[in-house]
């Protein structure tokens, strides 16, 4: 092992030259190794806790441990083999954790579904990646496997959690964990877990991360230990969490963001894991964690502005005042620190006063008054958000990062932020701007490739090895990026004219009326949209307005809700060159949920798949 | 057909909670129009609302073209709007007959408060039977009967009925839900009506609506709301079994 300079960052030993190879985390080049050093180094501590009949339970790092080991070993006595597959059908649980390290202990791979997959959807996952464990978490999704179970023949065990209605169960090939960890137990053998361990190399795959697939079947991208590794050093660099540090897991564990900040960071700097209930208890959660870091992605953010306003609305008149005077001060104040300039003496002292008397009150309430930084990303978040964080004192910055490249790609810092980009390049990831606009990284964190797809692999790399991202930008003078738009989403107008559609669709998204948007305008004489409305302020707006409505149909086709959404159209129309101008608009009158097609798992719209649904509504336009 | 009923953008508090957030609605001339929703959905108190007996904190409710909203319930009945109260509250000790009469103590008619008590008593033979006895001795059934008879003798426009099959066994609530589906059809009673017993509900209304915490999530003729996948397995227990045969999970409402 050639022996690399290293430096000493948040205590933690890495080399001292970000992006070479083999990257080390105080000495360990794979996430088994490191676990292991890490559960040996902190034993009783608390490593992660979980909500138990309401009440949250403290699991040591030895037990993360154990509970690992249990399990890889009674994976390997049921035949799991080095380079084979398994599957993660769950809400974001310890369990979750544990099967995923397991796996990756044993030298085997660990691949994510999402509880609003469906099950032909699982069974697509499963096949494509030739999942030979398949874990669930209850009765519900194991209907789904149920209905497919004649589909997939490459399973050969599927486990499941949670044993709750299922006593009178009986299938061959169901077992409950419980059953897994007893045949850990009967075949428990420390040196061979270990072994198993020791065998993980740097360029064993680690994870199969199936990417949301705006078009077509998802692909899955195939991370190796060593893609995760350098993920998690220039996590070290980027990501606001330090040692013993709280944190709250709540977005799906199969997108690459939660599972480099929930399950791999802790990893790094030893930080706590607390595991959400369920996704409606999350600002509950919140405020019971209020954890030191926080990361989200943009609609969650938005989501918990909107409460405020609701809140600060219903408050006295006395209340209303003081929070708008705090809010004053806030962004007075932020005006400086987004930009990293010293702020004056004055409106400091307005921002304390009224942070005393407001803000931290409203930090608490809202489980962030321990927040040293919060983090956005995987969607683009409007600049006024972004302000009003830093004004209530919870300095927010946004990201940028793929699966593709093991989370985070792009970033701002406190001391290096610039409002409206995506930041600059992480330490050990370089990035460049091809010819054609295209953002184009390279790495030890960008993937193999895609498994069984070596066509879309090749489509993925230039000759010259630099990984296409697919996103269209530029980068300025101090090398912070901007996205505009997405290669493949560039609309040719009938009059011959190029448009990326992202740039309008995310200034509509900055609405708080606009959860999302589609343009449309391919070989069409105009641009025209397709608006899903956010639920919560639109309902607001309305009953304010004593705008009369009843179900969300009814919401949709209001005639004053049709001209909020005009006027913010308008807004955004000002901002953009004749050509690029939407003529028309329509609202789409379903309220689209995660299990629907036309939704990504978070909550983007589907360009295709919304194009084919909602054909009528599009011809309607033109 | 006409607006009779309207109501916009109405809320309501308990104390501090808004039981009900921004509810519209509308009930044509002559319609039955259902209000479905589970407990705690803020049925009850949307009818309280419209008989006066609570004020809103926002919104209307509009009568016949007049907005009526925080009057006293004794000038909302004199409009025409009269409430069949939860749990079948009659008077215990007076006698049906004179149940009936207090149902009447707004007009002045006497010969047309005889014809629509003799109207009551041929809808309801039982309560012409046992016209001196005490309602507080007759059965639950008699005593809901009675409820709505009474209502009936205020010769309403509207009658907001406010769960008359609870606690009564199947055939007599279908006993007196063909009643009120006569009423409707014979005399042209406009009602309103909420339900926990959403198969009868809807099979009598023309229009429905779907409330869940405060909020209508659902609004479409009766028909096609019995159509709905929503309401089959949340309101008519239509169970889809699943592979297993005994699914408990239910799967997330998207009221569609």
């Amino acid at each position: 092992m050639n022996a690399l300079a290293e430096t000493t960052l948040k205590g933690i030993r890495v080399n001292a030259e970000p992006g070479t190879s083999p990257v080390r985390i105080d000495g360990q080049e794979t996430i088994p190794a490191l676990l292991r050093a890490r559960c040996r180094e902190n034993g009783d501590a608390t490593a992660h806790r979980e909500k138990d009949l309401g009440i949250w339970q403290a699991y040591s790092w030895t037990d993360y441990l154990n509970h690992v080991r249990l399990i890889g070993m009674g994976l390997r006595a049921l035949g799991l083999g080095r380079g084979d597959v398994i599957s993660i059908l769950s809400e974001d649980n310890r369990e979750w954790m544990y099967c995923d390290m397991a796996a990756q202990c044993m030298g085997a791979i660990s691949s994510g579904v999402y509880t609003t997959d469906s099950a032909s959807q699982l069974a697509y996952l499963v096949n494509d990646s030739q999942t030979k464990f398949l874990f669930l978490e209850n009765e519900e999704q194991l209907d789904k496997f149920l209905e497919v179970e004649d589909q997939m023949p490459s399973l050969v065990k599927v486990i499941i959690f949670d044993p709750e209605g299922l006593h009178d169960f009986d299938n061959d090939k169901c077992i409950f964990l419980s059953d897994l960890y007893e045949l850990g137990r009967q075949n428990d053998d420390e040196a061979l877990f270990n072994a198993e361990i020791d065998a993980v190399t740097k360029d064993s795959i680690a994870v199969l991360i199936y990417t949301s697939g705006t078009t077509g079947n998802p692909k899955g991208v195939m991370l190796t230990q060593e893609n995760i590794v350098a993920g998690m050093e220039t996590s070290l660099y980027g990501l606001p969490f330090e040692k013993r540090a709280e944190q709250l897991c709540f977005l799906p564990l199969c997108h690459i963001l939660e599972r480099i900040v929930s399950l791999y960071t802790p990893l790094i700097v030893s930080s706590t894991v607390n595991f959400a209930e369920s996704p409606e208890t999350v600002f509950d959660n919140l405020r019971e964690v209020s954890p030191h870091g926080f990361v989200a992605v943009p609609r969650v953010w938005e989501k918990i502005y909107s409460r405020v306003l609701v809140m600060a609305q219903e408050s006295t008149l006395l209340g209303r005042w003081a929070f708008a005077q705090a809010i004053k001060a806030g962004e007075a104040r932020a005006k400086y620190t987004m930009e990293n300039e010293p702020v004056p003496s004055g409106v400091e002292m307005r921002y304390k006063i009224w942070d005393f008397l407001v803000l931290a009150n409203l930090r608490r309430l809202l489980g962030m008054d321990r927040i040293q930084r919060g983090l956005t990303g995987a969607a683009p978040i409007s600049p006024e958000l972004l302000k009003w964080y830093h004004a209530i004192g919870v300095p927010l910055f946004e990201g940028w990062g793929m699966s593709e490249t093991a989370g985070v790609g792009t970033i701002n810092l406190p001391e290096a932020n610039k409002t409206g980009t995506i930041g600059q390049p992480v330490p050990g990831t370089q990035l460049r701007i091809a010819p054609d606009g295209e953002i184009q990284v390279r790495g030890l964190n960008v993937f193999k490739g895609y498994l069984n797809k070596p066509e879309k692999t090749a489509e993925a790399f230039t000759e010259d090895g630099w990984m296409r991202t697919g996103d269209v930008g530029r980068v300025d003078n101090q090398g912070y990026v901007t996205i505009t738009g997405r290669m493949k989403d560039i609309i040719i107008t009938a009059g011959g004219k190029n448009i990326t559609p992202a740039e309008i669709e995310s200034r509509l998204k900055f609405s708080h009326y606009i959860s999302d948007a589609v343009v449309i305008g391919d070989r069409r004489k105009y641009l025209s949209c397709l608006v899903m409305i956010d639920q919560e302020n639109v309902e607001k707006f309305a009953q304010d307005h004593k705008v009369p409505f009843g179900d969300f149909r009814s919401l949709c086709r209001a005639r004053e809700v049709l001209d909020l959404i005009q006027k913010e159209v308008d807004a955004v129309n000002k901002e953009f060159a004749q050509v690029e101008q939407i003529k028309k608009f329509r609202l789409i009158d379903v309220l689209l949920t995660a299990e629907d097609e036309e939704l990504t798992a978070t909550m983007k719209l589907k360009r295709s798949t919304v194009e084919k649904r909602h054909k009528a509504l599009i011809d309607d336009m033109y | 057909m006409s607006t009779l009923l309207e109501v916009r953008n109405l809320e309501t508090f308990y104390g501090p909670i808004m039981a009900i957030r921004g509810v519209s609605l509308k009930v044509e001339k002559g319609q039955v129009v259902t209000v479905l929703g589970a407990n705690g959905a803020g049925k009850t108190t949307l009818l309280k609302t419209i008989s006066g007996i609570m004020d809103p904190e926002k919104g209307q409710v509009i009568f016949e073209g007049e907005e009526i909203q925080g009057f006293e319930p004794h000038q909302v009945v004199r409009r025409g709007i009269v409430q069949v109260p939860e749990g079948r509250e009659v008077f215990p000790l007076l006698t049906v007959e004179e149940n009936l009469a207090l149902g009447a103590y707004t007009r002045k008619d006497r010969a047309q408060i005889a014809r629509d008590r003799d109207m009551v008593f041929s809808y309801f033979p039982i309560l012409a039977e046992r016209r001196a006895q005490e309602a507080g001795t007759l059965s639950g059934g008699q005593q809901q009967m009675l409820a709505i008879g009474r209502g009936l003798m205020a010769s309403p426009k509207i009658m907001l009925l406010d769960e008359p099959s609870l606690g009564l066994s199947p055939l007599l609530t279908q006993e007196i839900f063909d009643i009120l589906r006569r009423l409707n059809k014979d005399e042209g009673v406009t009602m309103m009506l909420v339900e926990q017993n959403a198969a009868v509900a809807l099979d009598l209304a023309d229009w429905g609506y779907v409330m869940e915490l405060g909020r209508i999530v659902m609004a479409d003729t009766a028909e096609r709301l019995s159509a709905s996948e929503d309401i089959q397995s949340f309101y008519l227990g239509h169970a889809n079994e699943g592979s297993r045969g005994e699914r408990r999970w239910k799967k997330r409402k998207t009221w569609r």
